[in-house]
């Protein structure tokens, strides 16, 4: 029972940081239709930055979020405007391609800036545990748990309660009747992606502190965030945050019960499965097009 | 019918015309083939993603290797050149590369790469166009079972042997002392795998009980539901066959969960000098066994020198990695001098065969299969600094038993 309890723990945990290093990727589909295949690098950036301030000011990585959160805003915005934004109507092969472009120009950017060698961020309590009688929850994974909810909440604040938020929906839902009722689609867009890219730097900067990195680890990451996205539906960002729990657990119970060789590979199959039955994934909206093409 | 030619008819005449161009221009480059120029040597090697830490290392070998044969006057009275491409740690990447190395760039001979999984898929490159192929890892066994006939890996022995002196040292320890049970957890690749096989058979058969073992991908990131496991087991000895960032990740995961076994063994990651103790922490290194090829303070010919040229050129610990990749170097360099020529590789590696070489790592030879016939060293991190305790004709420290995190000075 111990055990069961222990493995659900560790899973909604790993589950809490996928739901934030997910929820950009999610976002950016949902308004823009652009699949970002450089989220997983930037997420590997916020890890950098973070690791940069830790190292170079003695900032707790943690708390310094709310100092790389808006350094790798600043930065998706100005790659918005200056890489996305021209090819944001082409269809969506060209934004793969692009933005696939811009993961190995960030990998390599990143290895010159910081080096290809493995990198590590251990604040004193990177090592340590809380205890529940025989059960332990690392103290570095509950934090990073607890600020992904908390960004999660923002977000969804954002989303939900604000004006922003409605305009945001709206360019979503209806790009053309959102312009004409006087809402700047493409500013929203940048502001959009701006978002996303910082949630993917949040997430950057939980996962540093959780597990070592290099340059080249962008690729397992984009590979997870897809399959969370793609399971959950595209664009729904409760359905990311549900995917991303039950990736989580897949993941702990599969190594717990199955065999940790298997672990990385069943959430894949249980998307595999998923999308068998519901298409549009667990939360997703089957839309005209899909019927149509159906 | 339009008879003028559309824009997309056009861009694909003129990226036609761009093709035939570089074509032509790469038909012309034979300068792998002058005798009187330097002697080329190429190698593809993981300089970035999931191996770039043995990849790296391995370049910083290999280049002081080709400064100093340059500075004592070459090889064979040529100087030596070194291309050095970029697999990014990918199987098909390195294949490629080695036939770019072979085809286009038209090296005179080649060095191996890191790790097994990429040196498995470049060996075959090598065989098939019946060059040299000297590699400075890839211990797998699986390397040796395909009858080639110019490989040679530049170690002590292969991986299913690594752990053995070590495990025969714990099956030589009084009752009392020996661990009863074992945890063996262990990535997915063909050289961390047979390591931990060949020494879970020595000590199961020396009386060590095996209370857990599982393989895990190579894209496991969260080692805390293993630890969890392990920890319910309760084994007095860890093996874990690891490469670099998950032998990092597990040993955080282990002090996570406040789970310090008695002992602990584990493949490569402890070999990586200051890298592995600042990625797990100084004070945690305290009682890690690991085997390893090389030591710094090693007495063997040419050592003493190599580590003066490596702290000059890059400063801190030599890793082990940039030591075999220059006993790789060391290798060929013999075979060449011996030979005299670089014509024939086939005379090249019949002379390997049947003569052993002094390197930095010691003396090396082969049998048919150009797997090494000797043993590897088994280290121990004490007080913060990389000693060996195994055997005890090399040893810089004595052997002590216990794994203790957070203790080392």
């Amino acid at each position: 029972m111990n055990e069961l309890l222990q493995t659900l723990i560790l899973g909604l945990l790993l589950g809490g940081v996928y739901a934030l290093a997910a929820s950009g990727l999610t976002l950016i589909f949902g308004v823009m239709r652009v699949i970002n295949i450089a989220h997983g690098a930037f997420l590997i950036l916020g890890a950098f930055v973070t690791y940069w301030l830790w190292d170079g000011f003695g900032v707790d990585p943690l708390l310094a979020i709310v100092l790389t959160t808006p350094i790798v805003f600043a930065l998706g915005w100005v790659t918005y405007w200056v890489v996305v934004s021209p090819v944001r109507t082409a269809p969506m092969a060209s934004t793969v391609l692009l933005t696939f472009g811009l993961a190995l120009v960030l990998e390599g950017a990143m290895g010159e800036i910081w080096g290809n060698n493995s990198t590590a961020i251990r604040p004193a309590y990177g090592d340590e545990s809380f205890t529940l009688g025989e059960l332990f929850l690392p103290k570095a994974q509950v934090y990073g748990g607890l600020i992904a909810v908390l960004v999660l909440v923002l977000l969804w604040v954002v989303l939900t309660k604000t004006w922003l938020g409605r305009a945001i929906r709206a360019a979503a839902t209806n790009p053309s009747s959102a312009e004409l009722v006087g809402i700047k689609v493409a500013a929203v867009a940048a502001l959009v992606f701006a978002l996303g890219i910082a949630a993917a730097g949040a997430g950057g900067a939980i996962t540093g502190v959780l597990y070592p990195f290099v340059p080249g680890s962008h690729y397992q990451w984009i590979a997870r965030l897809l399959a969370i996205v793609v399971l959950g539906g595209l664009g729904s960002l409760n359905g990311a945050v549900l995917a991303a729990l039950m990736f989580g657990l897949a993941e702990t119970l599969t190594s717990a019960y199955v065999s940790p060789a298997w672990a990385t590979a069943v959430p894949y199959a249980i998307v595999f499965a998923v999308l068998l039955i519901r298409p549009q994934g667990l939360l997703g909206t089957r839309l005209r097009e899909d019927a149509v093409a159906a | 019918m339009s008879h003028v030619p559309s824009r997309q008819g056009l861009s694909a005449l003129a990226l036609t015309g761009v093709l035939a161009l570089s074509l032509a221009a790469c038909g012309g480059d034979d300068s792998g083939s002058d005798s009187d120029g330097p002697i080329t040597i190429g190698t593809s090697l993981p300089l970035t993603g999931e191996f770039s830490q043995p990849g790296q290392a391995a370049e910083q070998g290999y280049q002081i290797w080709q400064d100093m044969v340059n500075e004592s006057g070459g090889l064979l009275g040529r100087d030596v050149e070194l291309i050095v491409k970029d697999d990014a740690s990918n199987q098909n990447t390195i294949v490629a590369d080695y036939n770019a190395l072979i085809g286009q760039d038209e090296v005179d001979l080649l060095l191996g790469t890191f790790s097994s999984l990429l040196n498995l898929p470049a060996s075959a490159v090598a065989e098939k166009n019946q060059m040299l192929y000297i590699e400075p890892a890839g211990g797998s066994p699986e390397i040796f079972s395909r009858g080639f006939q110019y490989l040679f890996f530049a170690q002590q022995a292969t991986a299913d042997r690594q752990g053995l002196v070590f495990a025969d040292w714990v099956a030589g320890l009084p009752e009392d002392e020996r661990p009863q049970t074992a945890a063996y957890p262990t990535l997915d690749d063909p050289f961390a795998a047979p390591v931990v096989e060949g020494a879970r058979e020595a000590l199961e058969a020396a009386g060590v009980e095996t209370v857990y073992e599982e393989t895990y991908a190579i894209d496991t990131r969260n080692f805390d539901t293993i630890v969890s496991a392990m920890k319910s087991a309760d084994p007095d000895l860890v093996f874990h066959g690891a490469q670099f960032e998950d032998g990092v990740g597990m040993t955080r995961s282990m002090l996570k969960a406040g789970f310090a076994p008695d002992m602990f063994f584990q493949t490569n990651a402890p070999s990586f000098g200051d890298q592995f103790s600042e990625g797990v922490g100084a004070d945690n290194t305290e009682g890690v066994f690991y085997a390893v090829s090389h030591h710094p303070d090693a007495d063997t010919p040419g050592n003493a020198e190599f580590v003066r040229a490596y702290e000059e050129e890059y400063g801190g610990v030599v890793p082990e990695d940039a030591a075999d990749a220059y006993a790789a170097g060391q290798v060929l360099q013999a075979a060449v001098e011996a030979v005299g020529s670089i014509e024939d590789q086939g005379a090249l590696a019949d002379w390997l065969r049947e003569n052993e070489v002094q390197t930095i790592l010691g003396p090396l030879s082969w049998d048919e299969t150009g797997a090494p016939t000797g043993e590897f060293l088994i280290g121990q991190w004490q007080d913060g600094e990389a000693q060996i305790v195994l055997p005890e004709e090399a040893s810089t420290a004595e052997i002590t038993r216990f794994w203790t995190p957070g203790d080392a000075g």
